[in-house]
């Protein structure tokens, strides 16, 4: 019900938007449309839903009231120009931005039934349940079992040496780098290949079988086949998991996410199905954007 | 000619091209980097140039204390003058008159001299430490009593110093050490091949002594090891703790901001306002043994945890945020983060630093003069509660003796503390390369 009432609003702004957006097409938000996001932005299934998000760093409004589910079994790809706010969006939800200084959030981030934000949430099992892959491939200086074995061995998921291999072997298996390092697991993980160096990362987050996985444009630093394998792994782990992606790249959002949330000066200003997004978008400045006019 | 060239350029626009301009003024800018790369030369130069001074004046004053002139002496050692009961007591045996024993043989060896004032310049050919070492020999095997022994004992300072060069036979006898009597004994000494100068195992196994013949670095180097180890055991962990805990966990306020600014004015409190602390704090308010290694390890770790803190900081900053973001990106707590993956890539640093304050703590000598590590002290300290002094306190307690012979000894003295500190260093810079890692 609520979330129907939230997008026939949305629906009703964004023809007074759209209107507007046309009249001035300068790729600004107005003051009126602040907050007011276009399209789908509740999920039937939603496995964390965002109500009213702000990130403030200092004086600076960096994220400005976001609305939006993470739907379960759900690829959600975050565009956007650089410094629109959708990286410290992704940050808020497993709550790394409490390690930069002078960064406040405000607003719900509700999953299971519980406010993240809340007082007293212990952020080292959010993080174990949603976990993060970062833009740089950013193994730790150890072996690439190590790397892996790091997040089993402190949550203790393992009883001994036997099923910690076993989660190593697997989490290596199912992020696609297995057949590739079977034969030098107690080499440096530093020293794969930076495609193989992300992947390793992406085994390292599901090693601690996470519900949701974070990822921070984890291709910026890939070639196009390094990119290619990870997209594909990607749409293997939406099986299991809830993953939310951040990219500069459309054809990146357009290949592998199920919905698509435009993101601009801070304001989150469409989401929707993938498909729709990218041919028949609804906000003058998604369309702008995915046109190749500005970004 | 630059002038005219800019004119032309701003006015006539074709006239020049812009590569003529920048080709213009290369050789002056080639002349300003040859010059800025001669300037650099120099100063390293001149640097190089006083070290090698430095070193130069130190080893060519010092090596020498190396060598000791001892005199061969063949004492008969009697068993009715050393062990009359022939009981073999080392209470008994302790007790002889073992210095008798050698002035008898000297006597037998010059029997021309006769009279007091003659005999005792004589025996002054003798290192007190003689009758010492012929009763450590005895004590050790008993069964040399009633033979005859063949034995190299350490001659007077005055001899080993006119041995050496060092000084002179002309001048009037009163105003020489050594009078002429004795130089016609050193000549014959010398000429029967009873004198010759051999290394000096004293000065590396013994104490200080009075006379310089018998006077010994390990004393000294003993009570510095004590000093560090102290040291390293209480500023290590306490500099690393502090370090962590203000670069990792603490919130950044105006508590913490003051605090670093005061671990940094630390750093320049002149060190012997650290001996007074020390005095005041830990001798007489704690009452800890006044010219112990344990207070002067305290007080050294006041003043090198600074140096300590400040390093290991550094060392934490240059670790990337981006394996710390790894790690509590899987769910590592802070700590979990930090010990696992932080600590191990900052270890180099820290341990660099801290080898460097750790060398910084071996040469200093004002505070520990200020809590009474400047005391002659003979004995060998045997743990950190005995009273002991250090190299660089025993330097300035050589170099203040009047005694000739201290002079090489101070220089000594020097090269082993400078030994000590070159090895430390070397150290450093191995533990860096061992456990650097790239990432």
């Amino acid at each position: 019900m609520e979330s129907q009432a939230i997008s026939m609003k949305g629906n009703l702004d964004e023809q007074h938007d759209l209107s507007r957006a046309r009249a001035a097409p300068a790729p600004t938000v107005s003051r009126e449309t602040r907050g007011q996001t276009v399209g789908e932005l509740r999920s039937q299934s939603a496995r964390m839903r965002c109500t009213g998000v702000n990130v403030f760093y200092g004086e600076k409004h960096a994220v400005k009231n976001v609305n939006i589910d993470l739907g379960n079994n759900e690829v959600l790809a975050m565009i956007g120009p650089s410094g629109c706010g959708k990286t410290t969006f992704l940050r808020c939800l497993n709550r790394m931005n409490d390690t930069v200084s002078g960064c406040r959030v405000t607003g719900e981030i509700v999953m299971d039934g519980k406010d993240i934000n809340a007082r007293g949430v212990d952020v080292v099992p959010l993080r174990a349940q949603v976990s993060m892959v970062f833009q740089k491939p950013n193994p730790f200086p150890k072996s690439i079992w190590e790397n892996v074995a790091f997040g089993p061995r402190i949550h203790g998921l393992a009883q001994n040496k036997v099923e910690l291999d076993e989660i190593v072997v697997n989490s290596l298996q199912r992020a696609g780098l297995w057949n590739e390092v079977k034969d030098r697991l107690h080499e440096p993980g530093t020293g794969l290949s930076g495609g193989q160096q992300q992947r390793l990362c992406i085994a390292r987050s599901i090693a601690v079988h996470p519900e949701v996985i974070l990822m921070d444009e984890p291709c910026s630093a890939l070639d196009p086949i390094a990119t290619a394998r990870i997209e594909e792994l990607i749409d293997e782990l939406r099986e299991n998991y809830t993953i939310c992606i951040v990219t500069h790249s459309m054809q990146q959002a357009a290949r592998v996410s199920q919905r698509t949330a435009y993101f601009h000066l801070g304001d989150l200003i469409e989401v929707g199905d993938t498909k729709q997004i990218f041919t028949r978008p609804q906000h003058q400045l998604t369309e702008d954007y995915i046109t190749g006019r500005f970004g | 000619m630059s002038n005219a060239a800019a004119t032309s350029a701003a006015g006539g626009g074709a006239a020049r091209r812009h590569v003529d301009i920048v080709m213009a003024g290369m050789a002056r800018r080639r002349a300003a980097e040859r010059r800025f790369r001669l300037y650099g030369r120099i100063a390293i130069g001149v640097g190089l140039f006083f070290l090698v001074v430095l070193f130069g004046s130190i080893v060519s004053n010092g090596y020498s204390a190396f060598w000791q002139t001892e005199l061969r002496l063949d004492v008969k050692l009697d068993a009715s003058q050393i062990d009359p009961q022939g009981g073999r007591d080392p209470a008994i045996l302790g007790r002889a008159d073992y210095g008798g024993i050698i002035k008898h043989r000297l006597r037998e060896m010059f029997p021309e001299v006769h009279g007091r004032r003659d005999r005792i310049a004589l025996y002054g050919l003798v290192s007190n430490g003689a009758a010492f070492e012929l009763r450590a020999r005895v004590l050790a095997n008993p069964s040399l009593i009633g033979q005859t022994v063949s034995l190299w004992v350490p001659a007077d300072d005055d001899v080993d110093m006119l041995m050496k060069g060092k000084i002179k036979r002309a001048g009037p006898e009163k105003d020489r050490r050594l009078k002429d009597n004795q130089l016609r004994w050193i000549d014959q000494l010398k000429a029967d091949g009873r004198l010759e100068k051999r290394f000096n195992v004293n000065f590396f196994t013994r104490g200080d002594s009075r006379d310089p013949e018998l006077a010994g670095i390990w004393g000294a180097a003993v009570g510095s090891f004590y000093t560090l180890i102290v040291t390293l055991l209480l500023s290590f962990p306490l500099g690393v703790a502090a370090a962590v805990y203000l670069e990792e966990f603490a919130p950044r306020n105006r508590w913490t901001d003051l605090i670093e600014v005061n671990i940094n004015n630390l750093a320049a409190v002149p060190s012997i306002v650290f001996g007074l602390l020390g005095l005041a704090v830990f001798i007489n308010f704690f009452g800890l043994p006044r010219s112990a290694p344990v207070v002067g390890g305290l007080v050294l770790t006041l003043m090198t945890l600074p140096t300590i803190i400040i390093a290991s900081r550094a060392a934490l900053k240059s670790v990337p945020p981006s394996i710390r973001e790894a790690a509590l990106g899987v769910g590592a707590s802070p700590m979990q983060a930090m010990i696992y993956h932080v600590l191990p890539l900052a270890m180099p640093g820290m341990l660099t630093g801290t080898i460097i304050g750790m060398a910084q703590a071996l040469g200093e000598t004002a505070p520990l003069l200020m809590i009474g590590m400047v005391a002659f002290i003979a004995d060998i300290p045997r743990g950190a509660f005995d009273p002991a002094t250090v190299l660089p306190v025993q330097i300035y307690l050589w170099a203040d003796s009047p005694e000739r012979a201290y002079v090489e000894r101070t220089s000594a003295a020097i090269m082993v503390l400078l030994a000590f500190l070159i090895a430390m260093n070397l150290f450093a810079v191995m533990m860096r390369k061992r456990f650097e890692r790239r990432w």
